[in-house]
């Protein structure tokens, strides 16, 4: 379980906080999608989650974070990434390896895994990746979807008990992050993990995310199911944050008195709604 | 896929097998031969065997582009030892002293020597992981993680920042900056590029810290690594070639 | 106008990435190249401007072959805006950036003074500031600002909303639209559905290094089996429209199974709905 309880954070070169007195509880085994616009605090409030402030970003840092009773803050770094599994924006230079299978061996290497149990280790989490077939190719030869996938098997293969995720698939066309997501997912509920992604793109959360926090100046300003948030798409539109077409496709027909249902998180339940409206 | 500068080309030629200490030191005595000798036909020998190893390792075509490289620098050296080196006979004279056929064979000398010591270490980066080569480092060697990872992270970093000085040199052709003209007029006009470069080196240095301290970078030790990097019996040989070539050069040199 | 005649191109000894590539662009027109990454889109873009020149084949802008043009003359000709602004800003202020282009060329004179400054009012960008220090919205606008002052003919454009959200997505794209009604050829690429929907008059879909479709944007978009083999997926609203003509016999043939905007949507499923409720009453 995640507890944040009035977290504020400034950044030592920043004047104003970028994250204002944020509360939150996030259950195991939650998919949890954050957006906001640029600017909002958004990816510093998901480095809130895996400890990167305070630890690498120096900064006034009030309330705390305590993932299954431990304090982020004073709890160091290493300690805190035993417990919650990172993935950077930028995974081109978060790779330590040319090699596949050496990436995943890292960080199992570092946290002194048990050797009879690291070749399990590499194999699961290869696979739940779907990327056995990678193991011995050369990272520089991976397409920007592949390289994608070995930075998540390097730190599910560490078992987290969070996975934080920053943009995944800023750099990936639409059938490689629907790819990712898939994955991500499938992964999240075997195995309990509960799932933070920031991301840009709404649609996608709004398919995957059990949940969503709506994040502006520095706060977050909606939370709960898609469905539940969505129905404001144009109170989001205010702070910058668009809906998935699909969304507002509906919600226009639920204005106009023509549709009673829930918001619509994807093409398919909007297909439904209309079909509702047409019979 | 053919590679970047310095990227690993996988294979699995001898010395792709080899222990990565051996590897490094077996090319580190042989920079120390090529050094220590001024022998032409020990120097024919190290560059027989940088081909039979070229060869081996299916490198051919990267040797050939590193020792016209090597040739391109060494010729600058290799100048200043024509002008500045006056022995043998004299064939053309100087104010402060002359040309003559020893300073040619010097010349020769220096450019053979660059490239006969340079292919061998080049080879050993393009056919060792970098991880190989700083667990090995750290196992055997017992060198301290931190530097192992220092060095294997600059390494690593260049083809990186080689890739993004192609594209910020690529962006700014596409604005009309003509990059295609005398060595003096491109740094002229690189420059001003360095700045691009700096700001995203430093974001990917600093991204690439985070990540290596979240994955457990701080908790790592000389038993961390999964890998053992015991030496082979050709390891042993290789390390002794080397060295004996190390022994033949010195005993040459003192003989001569 | 720009012209591919059976392009085929490849980086240093590797596969071709393009094969027998052919289209042409005429002035004014806005295409957008869709298709997964690696399907050689990003390629034909470097093609366009000669940064790369082809294999075989021949790319011509207003006739001339690429492979005859110097780098100036392309650069006067095509601007292009890369995926990432950082590669492309190198100035120390944004008044500099956007005056760099007019530097390169020798046109640094006062009517560039002058659409310099024309453009630090339109996009409300403050002159002195340092680049590297505004945000990544505010720099890929910078970029593209710094390539659209220079007023070229033809823009290309590499994922242009990358990394952006949904303001600054507005902002770039509104700012392309309006070079183009002006007359300036647009060629992006762009992974956006919603944005190549809103957006380009034509798409050119490209899979594995070849053009699979060539049209205008919605004829595309509504084609099955283009999207199949391109491993695209329609904008949403097309999305829906085309399941509902697929699934309801009812639409086929209706403004609901034609609608491609979320206008056309809306009204087209309203009077659907009202006639439908007015047969009912009627029956009654």
């Amino acid at each position: 379980m995640i507890e944040i309880s009035n977290l504020t954070f400034r950044y030592r070169e920043g004047s104003a906080p970028v994250v204002r007195d944020v509360s939150l509880t996030i259950p195991d085994g939650t998919f949890v999608g954050i957006t906001g616009a640029a600017g909002s605090g958004k990816s510093t409030l998901t480095y809130a989650f895996n400890g990167i402030i305070p630890h690498c970003y120096p900064g006034d840092f009030y309330g705390s974070v305590v993932i299954d009773g431990l304090d982020t803050c004073t709890a160091s770094l290493t300690d805190v990434s035993r417990l919650v599994g990172s993935v950077c924006q930028d995974i081109e230079s978060q790779m330590v390896s040319s090699v596949v299978e050496d990436e995943i061996l890292y960080g199992l290497e570092n946290f002194g895994v048990p050797k009879d149990e690291i070749g399990r280790r590499v194999t699961e989490a290869l696979d739940a990746m779907g990327i056995a077939d990678l193991r011995h190719r050369s990272i520089a030869g991976l397409s920007g979807g592949q390289k994608q996938k070995v930075a998540v098997a390097s730190v599910i293969a560490l078992e987290p008990r969070v996975l934080v995720l920053d943009e995944p698939t800023a750099e990936l066309d639409p059938a490689s992050s629907v790819g990712v997501f898939e994955l991500l997912r499938r992964y999240a509920r075997e195995h309990g993990t509960t799932v933070i992604v920031v991301e840009q793109k709404i649609a996608l959360l709004s398919e995957y995310a059990d949940e969503l926090l709506i994040v502006d100046g520095g706060t977050v300003v909606f939370r709960g199911a898609p469905a539940e948030v969505l129905a404001h798409s144009d109170e989001l539109l205010e702070i910058g944050v668009n809906c998935p077409r699909a969304t507002s496709l509906v919600n226009r027909l639920r204005r106009r008195g023509l549709f009673a249902g829930p918001a619509a998180r994807n093409v398919d339940e909007a297909v439904a709604a209309c079909k509702e409206v047409l019979a | 896929m053919s590679g970047g500068f310095l990227e690993y080309v996988p294979g699995d030629s001898f010395l792709h097998r080899m222990n990565p200490v051996a590897k490094l030191a077996s090319a580190f005595l042989l920079v120390i031969a090529c050094f220590a000798t001024s022998s032409p036909a020990l120097l024919a020998l190290v560059l027989v065997v940088d081909a039979v190893l070229a060869v081996r390792c299916d490198m051919v075509a990267q040797t050939i582009g590193l020792a016209k490289a090597v040739c391109a620098f060494s010729l600058l050296l290799a100048l200043i030892a024509l002008l500045f080196t006056p022995a043998g006979d004299v064939l053309v004279a100087l104010p402060w002293g002359y040309v003559g056929t020893g300073s040619i064979a010097a010349a020769v000398l220096i450019v053979v020597r660059l490239v006969a010591c340079a292919v061998p270490l080049f080879l050993v980066f393009y056919v060792t992981k970098l991880t190989d080569m700083a667990n090995a480092i750290v196992k055997v060697l017992h060198v301290p993680y931190k530097y192992a990872f220092a060095f294997t992270s600059t390494v690593r970093f260049i083809p990186v920042f080689m890739n993004d000085m192609a594209g910020i040199m690529e962006a700014q052709t596409a604005r009309g900056v003509e990059f295609d003209g005398s060595l003096a007029k491109r740094i002229r006009l690189m420059v001003p590029l360095c700045v691009p470069l700096l700001v995203s080196s430093v974001r990917k240095t600093n991204s690439a810290a985070i990540a290596a301290e979240v994955r457990g970078f701080n908790l790592r030790t000389r038993e961390s690594g999964y890998k053992d990097y015991p030496f082979a019996a050709f390891d042993v040989a290789a390390m002794a070639a080397s060295a004996a070539l190390v022994a033949a050069a010195v005993a040459l040199g003192l003989l001569l | 106008m720009i012209e591919f005649k059976n392009v085929s191109a490849s980086y240093a000894e590797e596969l071709p990435v393009l094969r027998d590539v052919s289209f042409a662009v005429p002035d004014g027109d806005f295409v957008a190249f869709v298709g997964t990454n690696g399907a050689g889109k990003s390629t034909t873009m470097r093609l366009v401007n000669g940064l790369l020149k082809p294999t075989s084949g021949e790319v011509l802008i207003d006739g001339a072959s690429t492979r005859d043009l110097k780098t100036s003359e392309l650069a006067a000709k095509v601007g292009f805006l890369f995926q990432n602004p950082d590669r492309q800003i190198c100035c120390e202020t944004v008044r500099e950036e956007l005056l760099f282009g007019f530097k390169v060329l020798g046109r640094a004179d006062a009517e560039a003074e002058a659409r310099v400054d024309a453009m630090v009012e339109r996009f409300g960008f403050d002159p002195d500031a340092e680049p590297f220090l505004l945000n990544r919205g505010t720099r890929q606008l910078l970029a593209l600002a710094s390539i659209i002052v220079l007023e070229p003919p033809v823009v290309v454009l590499d994922e242009p909303t990358t990394g952006l959200d949904f303001r600054e997505c507005g902002k770039v794209m509104d700012a392309i639209a309006a070079m183009n009604a002006r007359g300036t050829t647009v060629i992006m690429v762009c992974h956006d559905m919603e944005v190549v929907g809103d957006y380009a008059r034509r798409v050119i879909a490209m899979t594995a290094g070849q053009v699979v479709a060539d049209g205008p944007t919605f004829e595309v978009l509504r084609d099955r089996a283009v999207l199949e083999r391109a491993h695209l997926l329609p904008p949403q609203v097309v999305g829906v429209s085309m399941r509902l003509g697929e699934e309801l016999g009812v639409c086929a043939g209706t403004p609901v199974a034609a609608a491609n905007t979320l206008d056309e949507m809306e009204r087209a499923l309203a009077d659907a709905a009202g006639a439908g409720a007015a047969r009912g009453e009627g029956a009654r």
